[in-house]
């Protein structure tokens, strides 16, 4: 099926000879800058030097070593603004195209049959971990690799986290997931899938079941919804679209969404994997409706102009302030309302005034709603602080929270980020962690 | 085009008048009438045409029969063949040099041939010349030759270099050349050898003998001919240094005396002009042309003409040999004048290369200021080695100046003054 094609494949990387010859335009600096660029600590300096002098299989692993899911690094990661924004190349040309060589290389390795990592020495100290997105299992990984015996439980039915059902199969797909989860298998880290671990009340089982310690790494799984929205037929949120998208969803929602005017709200990555899923799935016309200008939107630039090629309208400078609907209750279009830039705000961008006078409605049958998410309601606070919005309070550097033996990472502590910024926080519960195991072994 | 039109590609080499000193060298690029009528559409003023074969000995190549040397992504910087002589038989070379001397008579024809015995190189060397030949080049070189008294093993041999070129001399009235191997300490001696047996002219370099590439899985050498490797003949840019060097030590030679065709890894004008600089009076390509095709003439006859006409030169004859009079012996250098490397820092893009190859492979003179991400040069341990300048991803960023005399470069210092003191050296 042309939809289902379009939507859950990802278009080819570089070939192993693409990235050979994307390195020979490296300058193999002193001191990289592009190798302090990363959350994650990833080293490309050295990995493309090693790709130079045709060490292959050691660029593979000095990528995996640090970051079991460096491929999906490489596809997710925004390169422009991290490792590649300190490229001394672009001071005589155009960046070295980091991102697109450390994904050729892990799947080059997957070609050749290569395995970066060790088979550890089990022993016998149990850790658990909640959820598997990127965070969990980074920890996961780093623990595994001492022999640490690792379980990741998962509310839902396949582990990923966000990179499997909040990122469409188009920008990262399911193929390329299983074979990286695969190195985690190897390292003897365990999936207990299906399984939701609610709130306190769970972790702290699973510390009376003999798990050394716990990492909370859930995620954010609550889209944030416009109450104007309730009870209108045609009004989704982004969490649960894109999950429908990975779930086996896909002829059901094509089914609602041919032929039909979408509008998409929101200016953020988020936004725009729905704006181009809605066109992929047969869309007439997707409308991306953001309330700041163009400069403003927090999507990268790329993304954007991807989006805008592939004929996604961007209304720029408009307001949501309702929605309309006909006496059945179905969605007939949005009340927009038009903006100004006014003074910066808090974050540092100019924000929106109303024009007073300027509503007007967007005709549309389906609405996507994607302005944020939030924890999707398990409470933490009785055994860990948390604040108002019910993110986990854990320090930046350790992922210690305010009890002993529980650590947390990921979007549940910092709200929405990066995915090389929950293996950043994972792999510092990992360090966390395997001192606590020392220290009690002591 | 007014000072453009002033300027005058042709060269004449022993009597044989060429419109522009670009040939095509006796190789694949020139085995038949069908590809050389492209070549000299393109611009060739001539052909060395592939080495005629008199047909007393089957000519079978081998398969396969080359072998690309690349580097960093770059192909065919070098080129490893075990090509033969033609493989045609000779009527139908000449058949086709005589419809080229027909369609083309301005542009000319070098014959090269190779004998494996006295008769058949005079035999061979008639029926090219009375078939349109303009002029002969004897095939001394071939690089990967088996059999004793012919190719490059008759370049090694002078005495029959010379017999051999007498025959032919005795047994033409055109103008020939010997073509001569590298794989030679000195190659003006052979070169006089030639001369004294009546050659006209030099052709120089043929290909270097090699081994390009070995097969990690297999461990046989490249090309792999069926499970065997073999030394053989390489070309290409990679050669270009050696053949220069070749050249020019035989246009310097006084006693040697007669016009030089050269080659070894020509591609572009510049290449070309630099050959005419040591001394050629015409050059010669293959490897480029393997690479490219006969397209890349176009180039080097527009590149040279532009190059002679922004320096207001009229003749290209004017640049032969124009580098040999500064060309000396490492001895003749005036030490007595120093100078170093000099640094455009405001152009820098702080990649720190220049740091790390000064610090593993040159003085320690350039320190790295982590935070500015700049090099900051020590003058006095410069060594002026200017491998800084090489590995500089920025044109021009890094030069070299004199020092004034009373300037002095730091001494090495050794690692440990204690070591100094108990270091014992026995009396000359």
């Amino acid at each position: 099926m042309a939809y289902s094609e379009r939507l859950d494949h990802m278009t080819e990387g570089f070939s192993l000879a693409q990235a050979i010859d994307e390195a020979g335009r490296c300058l193999l600096c002193h001191d990289a800058p592009c190798s302090k660029g990363c959350p994650a600590n990833t080293d490309p300096g050295t990995f493309i030097r090693k790709l130079r002098f045709k060490n292959v299989t050691g660029a593979i692993r000095t990528i995996k070593e640090n970051n079991v899911l460096g491929g999906a690094c490489g596809v997710l990661c925004p390169t422009s603004r991290l490792c590649e924004k300190e490229c001394s190349a672009t001071g005589i040309g155009l960046p070295i195209r980091i991102g697109d060589i450390q994904r050729a290389l892990v799947e080059h390795s997957w070609k050749i049959g290569f395995k970066p990592y060790a088979k550890p020495v089990a022993r016998s100290e149990k850790v658990a971990i909640v959820g598997s997105g990127p965070a969990g299992l980074a920890c996961a990984a780093e623990l595994a690799k001492t022999g640490v015996r690792v379980t990741v439980f998962e509310q839902r039915a396949e582990p990923g986290g966000v990179i499997r059902y909040g990122v469409p199969g188009y920008r990262f797909d399911r193929d390329f997931l299983e074979r990286e989860i695969e190195d985690l298998r190897f390292l003897g880290v365990e999936f207990a899938c299906g399984k939701r671990i609610d709130g306190a009340k769970g972790a702290k089982e699973l510390l009376a079941e003999g798990y050394r310690s716990v990492f909370l790494a859930p995620g954010l799984w609550k889209a944030v919804a416009l109450p104007e929205g309730k009870g209108i037929s045609g009004v989704l949120d982004s969490a649960s679209f894109l999950s429908m998208l990975r779930d086996g969803e896909v002829a059901e929602l094509a089914r609602r969404f041919e032929g039909k005017d979408v509008v998409v709200i929101g200016g953020g990555s988020v936004a725009i994997d729905c704006a181009e899923s809605a066109k992929k799935l047969g869309a007439r016309d997707v409308y991306l409706v953001y309330r700041r200008s163009f400069v403003e939107m927090p999507a990268e630039e790329s993304e954007c102009v991807v989006a805008l090629r592939e004929g996604i309208h961007f209304v720029m400078l408009n307001r949501p302030v309702g929605y309309s609907a006909d006496q059945k209750g179905l969605l007939s279009g949005l009340k927009l309302r038009r903006c100004r830039l006014g003074a910066e705000d808090g974050s540092g961008r100019r924000s929106p005034e109303d024009i007073a006078g300027t509503d007007w409605i967007l005709d549309a049958q389906i609405a996507v709603e994607a302005i944020g998410s939030v924890p999707d309601g398990a409470d933490w606070s009785a055994e860990v602080k948390t604040d108002g919005r019910g993110l986990i309070l854990a320090d930046a550097e350790t992922g210690s929270t305010s009890a002993k033996a529980i650590f947390a990472g990921g979007d549940i502590v910092g709200g929405p980020g990066l995915v090389v910024e929950a293996v950043r926080d994972g792999k510092a519960a990992a360090r966390s962690i395997l001192e606590a195991l020392a220290g009690g072994a002591r | 085009m007014s000072a453009a039109s002033k300027v005058d590609l042709s060269v004449s080499m022993c009597g044989v008048e060429f419109g522009n000193p670009f040939l095509l060298s006796s190789s694949p690029v020139a085995n038949s009438a069908e590809m050389i009528e492209r070549a000299y559409e393109a611009g060739w003023a001539g052909v060395c045409y592939k080495t005629l074969n008199s047909g007393r000995m089957d000519i079978v190549h081998p398969s396969p029969r080359m072998n690309g040397y690349d580097y960093e992504g770059r192909r065919l910087v070098g080129l490893q063949n075990v090509e033969m002589i033609s493989d045609r038989p000779l009527r139908d070379n000449l058949a086709d040099i005589l419809y080229l001397k027909r369609k083309y008579p301005d542009r000319k024809i070098i014959a090269s041939i190779m004998g494996f015995s006295d008769d058949e190189w005079g035999f061979l060397a008639k029926a090219a010349a009375d078939n349109g030949a303009d002029m002969l080049e004897l095939n001394f070189s071939c690089p990967h030759m088996s059999i004793e008294g012919s190719g490059y093993k008759v370049g090694q041999s002078f005495h029959l270099l010379e017999k051999f070129t007498a025959t032919v001399k005795k047994a033409v009235r055109i103008p020939v050349l010997a073509k001569m191997t590298p794989n030679i300490t000195d190659m003006t001696e052979p070169a006089i050898y030639a001369k004294n047996g009546g050659a006209d002219g030099i052709a120089a370099i043929n290909t270097v003998r090699s081994i390009s590439e070995i097969g990690l899985e297999d461990f046989v050498a490249k090309p792999n001919v069926f499970g065997l490797g073999a030394v053989s003949g390489y070309s290409g840019p990679a050669v270009k240094p050696i053949g220069l060097r070749f050249v020019a030590e035989m246009a310097q030679c006084g006693e040697l005396g007669i016009p030089i065709s050269g080659m070894g890894g020509i591609e572009t004008w510049v290449d070309a002009l630099e050959y005419l600089l040591v001394g050629s009076t015409t050059i010669q390509v293959t490897t480029g042309v393997i690479h490219y095709g006969y397209r890349i003439v176009e180039d080097m006859i527009e590149g040279l003409y532009d190059y002679m006409a922004g320096k207001g030169i009229g003749k290209v004859t004017e640049l032969i040999g124009k580098a040999l009079p500064s060309l000396c012996d490492t001895g003749d250098f005036d030490l007595g004048r120093q100078g170093i490397a000099t640094y455009d820092l405001d152009r820098c893009i702080g990649c720190g290369q220049c740091h790390i190859v000064c610090r593993d492979a040159g003085g320690q003179a350039l320190e790295w200021d982590a935070a500015r991400r700049r090099p900051r040069l020590i003058e006095e341990k410069c060594l002026s080695c200017m491998i800084c300048s090489f590995v500089c991803p920025v044109p021009g960023l890094i030069g070299f100046a004199e020092k004034p005399k009373s300037w002095k470069r730091l001494p090495t210092p050794v690692k440990d003054e204690g070591d100094a003191k108990r270091v014992s050296i026995e009396p000359n």
